[in-house]
């Protein structure tokens, strides 16, 4: 009888690894299949449902976050805040929504926006992928809202990513901090091109690889994107989106490595509305 | 664990909520600049409450639905929690869990092996960019709060799935009367 059940116990596992190893085969390298976009689909309203449910709560931790990292303060502000506490975080949420808005509909009339025919939707990030191996967010704008695979996605602050795929109601949005995303961007003010490209585990750290070594960057510098467009290929990414600012310029690492390091404008932890540009392929 | 339709259920809706609390709040909360990871912690529950099937099928379907709802490529995080839940339900069959500190204990190293092994799947699939030493610090902080998060998840879930526990069940049942006694 345990011989048995050892035997059956194996046989589950054996199947379930070989079911695993299988699927990887399969689905990796991929775009979505109909499988994940009909189980995203289905799960789309459960994660808004959610994501409305646990901002309090959220935001909650997030202040307790926010208060440790500004431990400089002095004891009677702190004090002071413990006890508007509860009053904050009720008006935190209206709070943040406002300025997110406010950024956005600013963005809107950025010139290199404005004269494009990109179309911006906006939506809320309502789910986040748990690792860092893999940076994604999901939003509750979807192909019903006109959004496409590919669209370039901002936040108030910059460029967030990119629309890895689409559903009725939802999309999935490659990060720029993701290991698979690159964007062609250049220095401002010099003109200096490169591709931006994550370092995997550290968020705030974004690096600007195959930079001409013989023009010199350094650190304050804007970087946005370039929006190149040649033999009949373009940039997924509109011209002149803010990226990031150069932090670190050394002119060794320069040399040696044709890359500085930037720090994204856009707080990729902390996203909660971001705007789609569709319609960018109708160029 | 005796499996009946009714405790299949609640699996299944132990299963949904947890992702959904992960993406939608776990994932965006950070202390430290981390955010914790409670699906490992939940699989490793399952396993501990459940045995080695309960902790592998869990962890399969678990990664399952949190690939498909992030279109993440198939069977990488089923690979990893399923080895979790796994080891955990085999280490409930091997030995007695005596201790209270030994369900977080057990918690926080399988969540940092779940780690490792999400940082392993990731490395064979091949990662285009350079990886940052702050991983480690990463992966470390996450299995200090799986520590502390295991504590309301593995004994909530007891509670929840006390009905199938074949240890609960012996133990709640009543003692007959002893006559004269």
């Amino acid at each position: 009888m345990y011989r048995k059940q050892v035997r059956r116990r194996r046989a589950v596992l054996t199947l379930l690894i070989i079911g695993s190893f299988l699927l990887l085969t399969i689905t990796y390298g991929q775009s979505s299949g109909g499988l994940q976009r009909g189980v995203s689909t289905i799960f789309s309203p459960l994660q808004t449902v959610a994501d409305r449910a646990l901002k309090p709560a959220r935001d909650l931790v997030g202040w307790f976050d926010k208060t440790f990292d500004a431990r400089g303060e002095n004891s009677r502000l702190k004090a002071e805040l413990v006890k508007t506490r509860r009053q904050a975080v009720a008006g935190q949420e209206a709070l943040q929504e406002n300025a997110q808005l406010r950024k956005l509909v600013k963005l809107d009339r950025n010139p290199v926006l404005a004269e494009s025919a990109y179309e911006p939707v906006s939506g809320r990030v309502i789910a986040r992928s748990p690792t860092v191996w893999h940076s994604a967010v999901t939003i509750d704008a979807g192909s019903d809202d006109g959004v496409r695979v590919d669209d370039p996605v901002i936040s108030g602050d910059g460029l967030v990513g990119l629309i890895a795929s689409a559903q009725g109601g939802s999309a999935q949005v490659t990060l720029i901090t993701d290991h698979a995303s690159a964007v062609s961007a250049k220095v401002l003010p010099g003109g200096v091109q490169g591709v931006i490209r994550p370092e995997v585990g550290d968020p705030e750290d974004l690096i600007l690889d195959f930079i001409d070594s013989t023009k010199d960057v350094h650190g304050g510098q804007a970087v946005v994107t370039s929006g190149w467009r040649a033999q009949g290929y373009a940039s997924l990414f509109p011209p002149g989106l803010p990226v990031g600012e150069v932090t670190s310029a050394s002119i060794v690492e320069q040399e040696a490595s044709q890359q500085v390091h930037l720090r994204p404008y856009a707080d990729l932890a902390n996203l909660d509305i971001v705007q789609v540009l569709t319609g960018g392929s109708r160029q | 664990m005796i499996v009946t339709p009714k405790i299949f259920a609640r699996l299944a809706a132990i299963a949904v909520i947890a992702v959904l609390l992960q993406l939608s709040f776990f994932s965006r909360v950070e202390l430290l600049h981390t955010s914790a990871d409670i699906l490992p912690l939940v699989v490793v529950a399952l396993g501990l409450l459940g045995g080695s099937m309960t902790g592998a099928v869990a962890g399969f379907w678990i990664g399952f639905l949190v690939d498909c709802l992030l279109i993440a490529p198939l069977g990488g995080s089923s690979l990893v929690l399923l080895s979790a839940g796994y080891l955990a339900g085999l280490f409930r069959e091997r030995f007695e869990i005596h201790s209270s500190l030994l369900p977080p204990l057990l918690c926080m190293v399988l969540t940092l092996f779940a780690e490792l092994g999400f940082a392993a799947v990731q490395l064979m699939l091949g990662v285009d960019a350079p990886v940052s030493t702050l991983i480690v610090r990463d992966m470390l902080l996450k299995s200090i709060y799986a520590f502390f998060l295991a504590w309301p998840i593995y004994y909530g879930l007891r509670r929840v799935l006390r009905p199938a526990l074949v240890e609960e069940s012996r133990v709640t049942r009543r003692q007959p009367t002893v006559l004269g006694a």
